[in-house]
């Protein structure tokens, strides 16, 4: 059992401030749409980045926050329990009833990176630190107050003897300093003696306190000398954390130089950043190891203070620790449960491309360097070969075998290729077995495999066929066979599938995704409406800047519940696929071809024919913009197609009618020919809907709204199109019905059909 | 010290009186303007042919309110009750007024249920109600009408609030959409249009549910909506509506007796 990778979480990667956590879509399949530039790619590096742990300078923002890349991934309920060792009785109901675990990576300022498990795991790893933690304070504020008692009464211990000699001085001025010296020796004691009684008696006293201090002091032996190692571990700890802040200080420096100059370079070459590194990293490890000398050295203390031998301390010191710290950490547990992680793998573009021939025992000695041996490998793990298969002595049956080989292959390719060239001819791919003839000496006599992509016109060789052709190829085989080959889960990030694919094949991507879908999670990234799959819409996670007029600003995921707040760009995929324009909608030579403001008016006009059941024979046609109507019109004109133009009452359409009566049409044309112009209440298309529709059907919002609804669309810039088109969608899939509608709608709809009815 | 806690509390009696007569008079002259935003009777003697409005405020000011515009196409007429009464509704009401008259300036297509339609939207968004939990649940019932002045048809609509109708002696009520002016339980739908045929001598009564609800000193009950409707069917046969009016409002007090007033009361009676 493995664990399967069901959302994540990037931090500080690239474009990408916080995505937040973004769940992938639980069948397998994630898509993620959004403009050029939006951070799509960013989010499929991140997650290979959170896989190998290897980042560069150039993923770091600008003000050089490290990366912090999280995921979560399902497992099954108790399998965590069942991977971790002796985990202890609370931790382990804790893993029994987990059914998800997170990981997260973080990387250091040398960009050396540790995985830990986060969330519940950690929060409860985190508690048991806490409690030690919490402990060791408190015995560090009692060492810390016994040390400065002991250090009180070492500086009363020379007041005593500063004062005992005062008195002996003041009684014996002539007593000079050795004779200081001799007062604390017993054979000196006569000089006590001969003090006037007064003096005597206060110097006695001093004595009586002398002793006192000496033995209270005597008994604090053990806890002075681990005060002083405390000082000393201290001091260390300060002065390695000094250190690495100036070392960091320095690799940061590093990396902005790296960043600004945008350029790559060998750090190894260079001395001075390699003695940083190291530096770097032996603080580091200097510093982990004094934290943990400095914790039991506190600990250790503590049960001197209670009075223990220091024996018995070392002894109680081992035990705590056993019972404070959980025998598990964030990093120990991080690092088990990754063995577990899927492979996370970035699809590289014609890196499974077949070549025209390879030597067998390039393939058998699995030589990778030679050219095209993955697409080989990946090739017989298709055909489900074995190197054995080759050792067939009669050339005969292997020549047959090959040939069945070679149909079995080609109709399975064909399942997933549904393009042809001319009528029926479907590409076949075909490989054959040869020797080398006696020209190539070095080579004579051995086996090659040379692979051809047929059809029924041509026998070319791989690297012959077009891009699509080859591109579709070396996808279909790395994926086919990695899903065949896996024995272990594996995430396959895949950057814009099949830019170079015409339509349908984009099409047949999907097909193969769905195919392996059990076997390879996919994560993809694509700007084309042909691999989006509609009926999927639980797939797509939307990519965004922030702000989108600015490529520095910050990248936005948005789960599919929160399409609608997308800027219209960042759906165009989708905009595409729901109620798209369809082919049957284009210019049309016998139907009124009605040009109408744009994509949005489209999708609105497309839901009144739904709604009313008009008959009449209209082709609808979305102008890219208002200002592109005249255009539209002039193409109509040469074209000699029927066309009208439907405008609403917004100022800018009330302008372009000025403008087509004046210069479009020629004098004695009746622009009524041309022209559908509504009630000036109707500033635009969604203003047939009553307040109350758009904002239940459309919007699906409650909130008061006092302007027509193309205002309120303006205003709050809202994706007029993607609103649209989701209105349509949900009318022509039966989700919203005509009776849904309310009267003033419907009267608004009976309104234009009566102007396009009206229209001869 | 006993002579000082008590000039203290003297001075303290007397800057609360002053307090309450401050508020008292702002009261007074709030009361004032409420009125005057309302429709007096030079405007509705030059719209309506025959009226009444029996007004009975709990308060100084009230949640109750009555409403009346026209112009050379039609008039509209409208009783509205908003949720609470005193300052509270006194607030909502002038939002109501001041949202309605915007309405049926700015409207050239008028509907009864369509003035609700964009009433609603205005109240909504005023209160800030959006379904989420924040924003008030405030509301305002109302009954409205529009009469065309060359058809002689009439639109009614209802939130909350019914419309009653009494031609020759035979009373009919029109039943109002259960929903209110601003944010419904689930979600809001679209106001319902009635279209009545009036004919010359047609009695309407819009009204607030103050009367009805009002306890009576005998019987320690709430009058009810269908004994409400026997006293508006008997003062119907009084042929002059200021004589309906009188017979209302004693009826009213006669009913009440020494109990207190629940709510504001508010009957708007009209003959086309």
């Amino acid at each position: 059992m493995y664990m399967k990778l069901c959302a994540f979480r990037i931090r500080n990667f690239r474009s990408i401030t916080d995505t937040g956590w973004q769940n992938l879509s639980p069948d397998n399949i994630t898509c993620l749409i959004g403009q050029n530039e939006s951070g799509k790619t960013s989010i499929l590096e991140g997650l290979r980045s959170f896989y190998t742990g290897s980042i560069s300078e150039d993923v770091l923002r600008s003000d050089l926050t490290l990366p912090e890349i999280s995921c979560r991934f399902n497992v099954n309920n108790g399998w965590l329990s069942d991977v971790t060792e002796n985990p202890g009785s609370e931790l382990k109901e804790l893993l029994s009833e987990l059914t998800t675990v997170e990981l997260t990576r973080n990387w250091l300022p040398d960009f050396s990176s540790t995985i830990k498990v986060s969330g519940r795991i950690s929060e409860y790893l985190d508690s048991l630190e806490n409690a030690w933690g919490l402990y060791l304070n408190e015995v560090k504020a009692k060492l810390e107050k016994e040390i400065e008692e002991i250090n009180r009464l070492k500086s009363r211990l020379d007041e005593i003897m500063s004062l005992k000699a005062d008195i002996i001085m003041r009684a014996n001025p002539a007593a000079g300093k050795g004779m200081v010296g001799r007062l604390f020796r017993k054979s000196e004691g006569g000089l006590v003696e001969r003090l006037p009684a007064d003096q005597k008696h206060k110097f006695n006293d001093l004595v009586k306190e002398e002793e006192s201090v000496r033995k209270t002091l005597a008994g604090k032996k053990e806890i002075a000398d681990a005060g002083l190692k405390y000082g000393a571990l201290l001091a260390g700890l300060e002065e390695t954390d000094r250190k690495l802040d100036d070392l960091e200080s320095k690799l940061e420096e590093y990396h902005q130089k790296m960043t600004l100059l945008l350029m790559p370079m060998d750090k190894t070459e260079d001395p001075e950043w390699t003695k940083v590194l190291e530096d770097f990293r032996n603080n580091r490890m200097a510093k982990e190891k004094l934290k943990s000398d400095m914790e039991a050295h506190i600990a250790f203390s503590g049960y001197l203070m209670e009075g223990r031998s220091p024996e018995e301390s070392q002894m109680l010191t081992l035990e705590a620790m056993r019972r404070y710290k959980s025998q598990y950490t964030s990093e120990m547990l991080g690092r088990k449960y990754f063995e577990y992680c899927p492979d996370i793998e970035m699809f590289e573009d014609f890196g499974s491309l077949l070549p025209n021939r390879i030597d067998l025992e390039d393939i058998i000695t699995g030589n990778e360097n030679v050219e095209g041996y993955k697409a080989a490998r990946n090739f017989l793990t298709l055909a489900k070969l074995d190197y054995s298969f080759f050792q067939q002595p009669s050339s005969r049956i292997l020549k047959q075998k090959i040939e069945n080989l070679n149909n079995t292959l080609t109709v399975n390719f064909q399942d997933f290729w549904q393009q042809s060239i001319g009528r029926n001819n479907k590409i076949k791919i075909q490989f054959e077995l040869d020797h080398y003839s006696l020209n190539y000496s070095d080579k004579a006599g051995k086996p090659y495999l040379e692979f051809w992509v047929k059809d029924s016109g041509e026998r070319l060789y791989p690297k012959q066929r077009s891009r699509g052709v080859r591109w579709f190829l070396s996808f279909y085989m790395e994926l086919k066979a990695s899903a065949m080959r896996s024995t272990k889960p594996m995430v396959l990030l895949v950057d814009e599938p099949g830019i170079s694919l015409h339509a349908r094949a984009q099409e047949d991507v999907l097909k193969v995704f769905e195919d392996i879908k059990d076997r390879i999670q996919i994560i993809y990234t694509t700007h084309s409406p042909h691999l989006v799959d509609v009926n999927k819409m639980h797939r797509i996670l939307a990519v965004q800047r922030d702000d989108l007029d600015n490529l520095k600003s910050t990248t936005r995921v948005l789960d599919p519940l929160k399409l609608a707040s997308a800027s219209p760009d960042t759906l165009t995929p989708l905009q595409n696929i729901m109620g798209n324009p369809l082919p049957s909608e284009g210019f049309s030579a016998n139907r009124l071809n009605l040009i109408v403001n744009d994509t949005g008016t489209f999708y609105l006009i497309s839901c009144i024919i739904q709604v009313t059941g008009f008959k009449g024979k209209i082709s609808i046609i979305p102008s890219t913009d208002v200002s592109s109507i005249p255009l539209m019109c002039n193409i109509m004109m040469g074209w000699g197609l029927k066309f009208a133009v439907l405008l609403f009452g917004n100022e800018r359409e009330r302008k372009l009618e000025e403008y087509l009566k004046e210069n479009m049409f020629r004098p004695g044309d009746k622009e009524g020919d041309y022209l559908i112009v509504t009630d000036p209440r109707f500033l635009n298309a969604e203003d047939l809907l009553s307040t109350l529709d758009f904002k239940n059907h459309v919007l699906k919002t409650r909130e008061g709204i006092t302007v027509p609804n193309s205002v309120y669309m303006e205003e709050k810039e809202l994706p007029r199109s993607f609103l649209l088109s989701r209105l349509l969608g949900d009318v022509r899939q039966g989700r919203i019905e005509p009776g849904d509608f309310d009267e003033e709608t419907h009267e608004n709809f009976r309104y234009l059909v009566e102007l396009l009815k009206g229209f001869k | 010290m006993h002579g000082e806690s008590t000039y203290q509390s003297e001075m303290l009696a007397k800057a609360g009186l002053q307090a309450f007569d401050e508020h008292l008079s702002s009261l007074r002259y709030a009361g004032m303007i409420q009125h005057a935003l309302m429709p007096d009777e030079e405007t509705l003697s030059g719209i309506l042919k025959d009226y009444f409005i029996l007004f009975l405020p709990r308060d100084i000011v009230s949640g109750d309110f009555y409403y009346a515009f026209s112009n050379r196409e039609y008039l509209c007429v409208a009783a509205g009750d908003c949720t609470g009464h005193g300052v509270p509704g006194a607030l909502l009401s002038i939002l109501g007024i001041s949202f309605l008259n915007e309405i049926m300036q700015s409207e050239k297509c008028m509907k009864a249920n369509r003035v609700l339609n964009m009433m609603r939207e205005r109240v909504m968004k005023a209160l800030h109600q959006t379904g989420e939990k924040s924003g008030t649940k405030d509301s305002i019932d109302i009954a409205l009408c529009i009469v065309s002045l060359k058809t002689g048809e009439m639109q009614y609509a209802g939130a909350n609030r019914p419309l009653v109708m009494i031609r020759n002696g035979e009373l009919t009520e029109y039943k109002p959409d259960l929903m209110t002016i601003g944010l419904a339980p689930v979600e809001e739908r679209a106001f319902k249009n009635n279209y009545i045929g009036t004919r010359p001598g047609d009695m309407f009564y819009l009204f607030s549910d103050g009367f009805p609800d009002q306890f009576g000193e005998e019987s320690n009950k709430k009058l009810k909506n269908k004994n409400f409707r026997k006293i508006l069917e008997t003062a119907s046969s009084l042929t002059m509506m200021k004589d309906q009016k009188a017979f209302l409002e004693n009826s009213f007090f006669e009913w009440r007796g020494k109990m207190p007033q629940v709510d504001d009361v508010l009957i708007f009676g009209f003959k086309l």
